[in-house]
């Protein structure tokens, strides 16, 4: 009895040692871990794909997996150390396409690190991400939603012609939805309007089961909702200017023609932008710009 | 010391296999004692406790695995594939290679088999009821791995999954495959020890996914030697590329019907030549 006592003691303790050890591990691990974080990819995606024998789809997993860590662990640290909103530029996620490369050579079927490059990589370098999606086009020629992808890339690059080129083309494929033909069309006519842009995030959106897309789309979204927004603001703050030949002292005085322009305002007559921050004038009250802590993307 | 192992070993060999009862029961039917040697073969490893850590291990990891997929952006049914049946491979491998070495091995230095040979048992039917023993217990064990990754496939949809079906091709596969190495574990187990055997055969595991380099280096090495080499070391070798379809599984996408079939033809003529190779080898030794 006494010994089964003891025993039990000595095992509660050692537990307890051990995980003060683990935090004490833990502890160095957190301020070595940016460090290595950053370390660059050693083996190339080739040797990587003979290295794993038969668990290539594991290892492409594991690659994935780890891309979107690196990508959400910038953020953190990123939020950590910075109030303000950011873009991808600021977070230096340099490592993101060799991993999402890696990714895709070790399970060249694996449509997610595409769909996930075309998002992401054109922020960082276009011609990455263009080579990303043209190798998923070339393993999977079937797959239409990864030229919707190529399309949305040449958009945000300004290349309309050759974004609906590929809508096009993406829309002879079978399964392609009716909207790809109609999206090559309307690139062609109006590749820079908002209402373009909106579209084509919507049926981004729709198509895709990832939620980083999803969470992408749904920012993009609220920028294009913003910039609709300001453009209202400023037309009022024009309107008001011209009237009062001076510029706006506070929100509340313009309050009731922003309820008119159905914007949704706050306790102090502020307009609250897509992310329900409120704006903030600027420029003496003669300009709205955004909040810093707000979520709408600055770009 | 030495009393205890015989004592253990000898009711699963004799009772069964080596009482002239039960030879008498099979006389004529030589396909008879072989399958009474299986049986045993499987009874002995489903005895064997480590074997429900292995199963239990990879079931913990398939658990696991659904937890894991939430980290992986909505990809949760890719993730229990490629981790379930990989582990299904791998740990089906550690099984076929741990347990087929010491098939043998363990009748030797107990010295059962001089009780079993001394009844009318070739040493070919020997290896063959051995053989299938452990084929038999790999085929319960992947059989048990893949239905925890179906109902996990199931789990995690919330209902019926597709997927939960179209991945029995790719777990036929991963089977036949560890028939393979089972005849490759026990062909060395026949004239080596177990550690030996074991390395020897995770080694052949190992170049067997290689032969596609094997038949690459055969086709563009410049010298005409080595590019006969080559092509020796992949007829030789098992060609264990064929059962790689772990990856495509996790898609959706099955191999088609041709390519199953030939699978199986290569996985039952490849392995008759281990154990007859086997059994040549096996009939050599003296065991006086």
């Amino acid at each position: 009895m006494i010994k089964s006592i003891s025993l039990g003691i000595a095992l509660i303790i050692s537990l307890a040692v051990s995980v003060v050890l683990v935090r004490a591990i833990d502890s160095r691990r957190i301020k070595t871990q940016p460090q290595f974080g950053d370390e660059p990819l050693y083996v190339s995606p080739t040797t990587a794909k003979h290295l794993s024998l038969a668990f290539n789809g594991l290892a492409a997993d594991w690659y994935w997996m780890r891309s979107l860590q690196y990508v959400g662990g910038k953020i953190v640290s990123f939020e950590d150390t910075h109030t303000e909103s950011f873009t991808l530029s600021d977070l230096d996620v340099h490592l993101l396409p060799s991993l999402l490369r890696m990714s895709t050579a070790l399970d060249p079927k694996f449509l997610p690190p595409y769909e996930y490059g075309a998002m992401l990589l054109p922020e960082l370098n276009s011609d990455e991400a263009i080579a990303l999606v043209n190798s998923g086009i070339a393993n999977n020629p079937s797959s239409w939603r990864l030229y919707q992808h190529l399309g949305y890339i040449y958009w945000r690059l300004g290349d309309y012609d050759k974004a609906s080129a590929t809508y096009a083309a993406g829309a002879t494929l079978p399964g392609a939805p009716a909207w790809m033909a109609a999206m090559g069309a309307r690139m062609k006519a109006d590749g820079g309007s908002r209402d373009a842009a909106r579209e084509m995030y919507r049926h981004l959106d729709e198509s895709s089961n990832d939620k980083s897309v999803k969470e992408m789309v749904e920012r993009q979204l609220m920028r294009l909702d913003d910039l609709d927004e300001r453009e209202a603001i400023r037309n009022v703050l024009t309107g008001y200017k011209e009237k009062n030949g001076r510029c706006l002292a506070s929100w509340r005085d313009i309050a009731n023609e922003l309820r008119a322009l159905r914007l949704t305002v706050d306790a102090s007559g502020a307009p609250l932008d897509p992310s329900s921050t409120p704006y903030e004038l600027i420029k003496n009250g003669c300009d709205v710009g955004l909040d810093i802590n707000t979520k709408v993307p600055f770009k | 010391m030495f009393s205890k192992p015989w004592a253990e070993s000898t009711p699963v060999v004799s009772l069964d296999v080596a009482t002239p009862q039960k030879i008498s029961a099979n006389s004529g039917f030589t396909t008879g004692r072989t399958v009474a040697i299986a049986r045993n073969a499987f009874r002995e490893a489903v005895r064997d406790r480590v074997l429900y850590n292995l199963v239990l291990f990879v079931l913990l990891l398939i658990a696991g695995a659904i937890f894991l997929g939430e980290l992986s952006g909505g990809q949760e049914a890719k993730i229990i594939v490629d981790l379930g049946l990989s582990a299904m491979l791998l740990f089906g491998v550690f099984i076929a290679i741990f347990v087929g070495v010491g098939l043998v091995y363990k009748e030797i230095e107990r010295r059962t088999l001089y009780a079993i040979l001394s009844k009318p048992i070739g040493r070919g039917q020997f290896l063959v009821g051995k053989y299938l023993g452990l084929c038999l217990t790999l085929l319960v064990n992947v059989v048990v791995m893949g239905i925890g990754v179906s109902l996990a496939l199931i789990y995690i949809k919330r209902g019926w999954n597709p997927l939960a079906i179209k991945i029995w091709p790719a777990i036929l596969l991963i089977y036949l495959e560890l028939t393979i190495m089972t005849a490759v574990a026990l062909l060395f187990s026949t004239f080596s020890s177990p550690a030996l055997s074991a390395l020897l055969t995770f080694f052949v595991f190992l170049i067997g996914h290689f032969s596609g380099d094997l038949k690459e280096l055969a086709n563009t090495n410049s010298s005409a030697a080595a590019r006969l080499l080559f092509r020796i070391l992949y007829y030789l070798l098992p060609n264990l590329t064929t059962y790689s379809v772990i990856t495509p599984a996790a898609h959706g996408i099955a191999p088609d019907a041709g390519s199953i079939g030939l699978a199986v033809a290569y996985a039952v003529v490849y392995s008759a030549v281990l154990l007859l190779a086997a059994t040549m080898i096996f009939s050599g030794r003296n065991f006086k």
